[in-house]
């Protein structure tokens, strides 16, 4: 059986990224799982993923953002369309808003950050299923 | 420990010269008025007196005067500056020939000593002038005699106890030296031709009655103006050092209130730690029962797991509310003002209540006059605000009742309204509404869960914006929360 999608985790909550795994494997996914930005970046590399699921509050507090800034940044295009969601409870803290474009100006800068979106912490199954699901689904259509 | 200001000499007392110096400036302008005046008196008296007046002698006398005056003045201005060292050292050498056991008063500053050597000086030469004048103007016969008691009070005023007597005997010596000269003809005597008779200046007892008076007098004054001037004086230090002491107590006063702010802001960045650190964790074990709940499992299993899912969320509103408590109270957050449209959150927010009013089976108003400004504002804080008051009213509202947010500008900024018709807050409950983790017992009875920190947030983000929150409330009828934010509209 075809897995239905590739997903990489990153997040150096080793508990979270085993649940989450769990979560996605019980539904058919084929789920890598990275501890650090820089072995997610290896990984995506490596592993060429359908989609990632990226904490931001990695050990050195904005790791992820780079991360996704860092993969956003190289020339094939598959690391500029590979969707991303952040799941982090930063949210509700900080000024950053997480949207797919920053194009029509109204947001600005350091409010924006190139993901297709983000969950809230703590992560509800049924929402995370769905949620990667329709961003697999936005993303085979494009 | 608090640091305790270093203790010198009071403020007012270390100005002592500058005070002297002050009184000083006075006696040359007197001085001057007196040298106008004794010339004037001089013009009229020999026109309208029968007396005799030896002109020449007199107004050399003045002239004399006039010259100290002036030589005092020059002295006074280089004494007045800072560092007028060499006018003071000669200043010195001439008091010390006047006065030298008055000059070192035990613990006055060098410049306090300078002073008073140069009042000393000043009274010294002017009791000599005066006794010339006496001299040329009939001696012992003249009834301006008694002016050398002018110069007792000065000296009462201006220095000490002990100088006062010594210028008191200095003015009595000086007359007696005059008179009992002229007694003796070793002065020759210039006749007033007043009421004394031609020999009245070589009666002795007559003479010797009149020094009495006058060392009475001289005597009587010191002793008076001395006592007075020095209670004066005590009182003056003692409210000098009041008010150090006051001050010193103030400077203490802040410097406690300085370490409390400084530890509450310790306080703040610690719970705020804390919470950080509870909260990945805690996401983390929600998420794994959640995980487990969306799995098939025995009944009792799920209750016990479910049970744990809830507890775990509990604690999440918990440290949530316990970061946006701190966030709001950190005086940082002041700088996370930004252009908010009020009207526009407060209408998301209420939008965002509506699920759960519905299912509370609430109705939910929002009563806002547009159009809509934008206002200088902590968004988080705000938004932490609105949803705490409305999330409230409608939890202790039951069925069927009514919850009105209503949103007004107003001259001082924005007025927000949360009414609802719920079951009130016990009176007694009321002065420890907005205390952390404080409850009413009829909130926990309707509602077991709850952070008891909602309000506190409100407060907090009210004082953070300036403005302050009131409520309103009677038991089983409903409760009316008021928030001001004076918020500045912007342009």
């Amino acid at each position: 059986m075809t897995a239905a999608g590739k997903i990489l985790v990153v997040d150096d909550d080793r508990d979270l990224v085993a649940a989450i795994k769990l979560v996605l494997e019980q539904r058919g996914f084929a789920v890598v799982g990275a501890f650090d930005a820089k072995s997610g970046l290896a990984l995506a590399e490596a592993e060429r993923p359908d989609l990632i699921l990226l904490d931001v509050m990695m050990p050195s507090a904005t790791e992820g953002f780079h991360f996704v800034w860092e993969l956003r940044r190289r020339p094939d295009p598959y690391f500029v369309e590979v969707p991303v969601i952040i799941v982090s409870a930063i949210h509700g803290q900080t000024e950053l808003r997480f949207y797919p474009d920053a194009s029509d100006g109204t947001y600005k800068s350091g409010e924006f950050l190139p993901v297709q979106g983000f969950i809230d912490k703590p992560l509800d199954p049924e929402e995370l299923i769905a949620r990667v699901t329709r961003e697999l689904e936005l993303a085979r259509r494009r | 420990m608090i640091d305790l200001p270093k203790t010198g000499p009071p403020p007012g007392l270390a100005s002592a010269a500058a005070e002297l110096e002050a009184l000083l400036g006075w006696l040359i302008r007197l001085r001057w008025v007196a040298v106008v005046g004794v010339a004037c008196f001089f013009e009229v008296a020999r026109r309208v007196f029968p007396v005799t007046l030896a002109l020449a002698p007199l107004y050399g006398t003045l002239v004399a005067l006039a010259a100290c005056n002036a030589l005092w003045m020059t002295v006074l201005r280089r004494l007045e500056q800072p560092h007028g060292e060499g006018t003071a050292r000669w200043v010195r050498a001439l008091g010390r020939l006047v006065a030298p056991p008055v000059l070192e008063q035990a613990g006055a500053d060098r410049a306090t000593r300078d002073a008073a050597l140069f009042a000393n000086l000043q009274i010294a030469v002017d009791l000599v002038l005066l006794a010339a004048l006496l001299h040329f103007a009939g001696g012992i016969e003249n009834p301006f005699i008694v002016f050398f008691v002018f110069h007792v009070i000065i000296a009462a005023m201006l220095l000490s106890r002990l100088a006062t007597y010594v210028h008191a005997t200095l003015g009595l010596l000086l007359v007696s030296a005059v008179a009992f000269a002229e007694v003796s003809g070793v002065l020759r005597h210039w006749p007033l031709g007043g009421t004394w008779g031609p020999e009245g200046y070589r009666d002795v007892p007559l003479v010797s009655a009149q020094l009495f008076v006058l060392g009475a007098m001289l005597y009587l004054s010191a002793y008076m103006g001395t006592t007075i001037a020095g209670r004066m004086r005590r009182r003056e230090h003692d409210n000098i050092v009041l008010s150090h002491e006051l001050a010193n107590k103030a400077e203490i006063l802040e410097r406690i209130c300085n370490r409390l702010e400084e530890s509450e802001e310790a306080r703040s960045r610690y719970i705020r730690k804390v919470a950080h650190e509870l909260r990945g964790p805690l996401g983390t074990i929600q998420t794994a029962l959640k995980v487990v709940l969306s799995d098939i499992l025995p009944p009792s299993a799920r209750d016990m797991v479910g049970r744990a899912e809830r507890r775990s969320g509990e604690l999440a509103q918990v440290t949530q509310d316990l970061l946006a408590l701190s966030r709001a109270r950190d005086v940082a957050a002041e700088k996370a003002l930004r252009a908010v449209p009020i009207a526009a959150l407060v209408r998301e927010l209420v939008e965002e209540q509506r699920p759960v009013a519905t299912r509370a089976d609430v109705t939910l108003e929002l009563e806002t006059s547009e159009p809509a400004r934008e206002f200088r504002a902590d968004p988080q804080g705000v938004e932490q605000l609105v949803r705490n008051l409305v999330a409230n009213a409608i939890r202790y509202t039951p069925r069927g009742g009514r919850v009105t947010v209503r949103l007004a500008e107003v001259p001082a900024g924005v007025r927000l309204e949360v009414a609802d018709t719920g079951i009130g807050i016990p009176e007694e409950a009321l002065p420890h509404l907005f205390e952390e983790f404080y409850r009413a017992d009829n909130a926990r009875e309707l509602a077991p869960d709850g952070s008891g920190l909602g309000l506190a947030i409100v407060e907090a983000v009210a004082g953070q914006h300036g403005g302050y929150v009131t409520v309103a409330s009677e038991l089983g009828r409903g409760t009316t929360f008021i928030v001001e934010l004076p918020l500045e509209p912007v342009a």
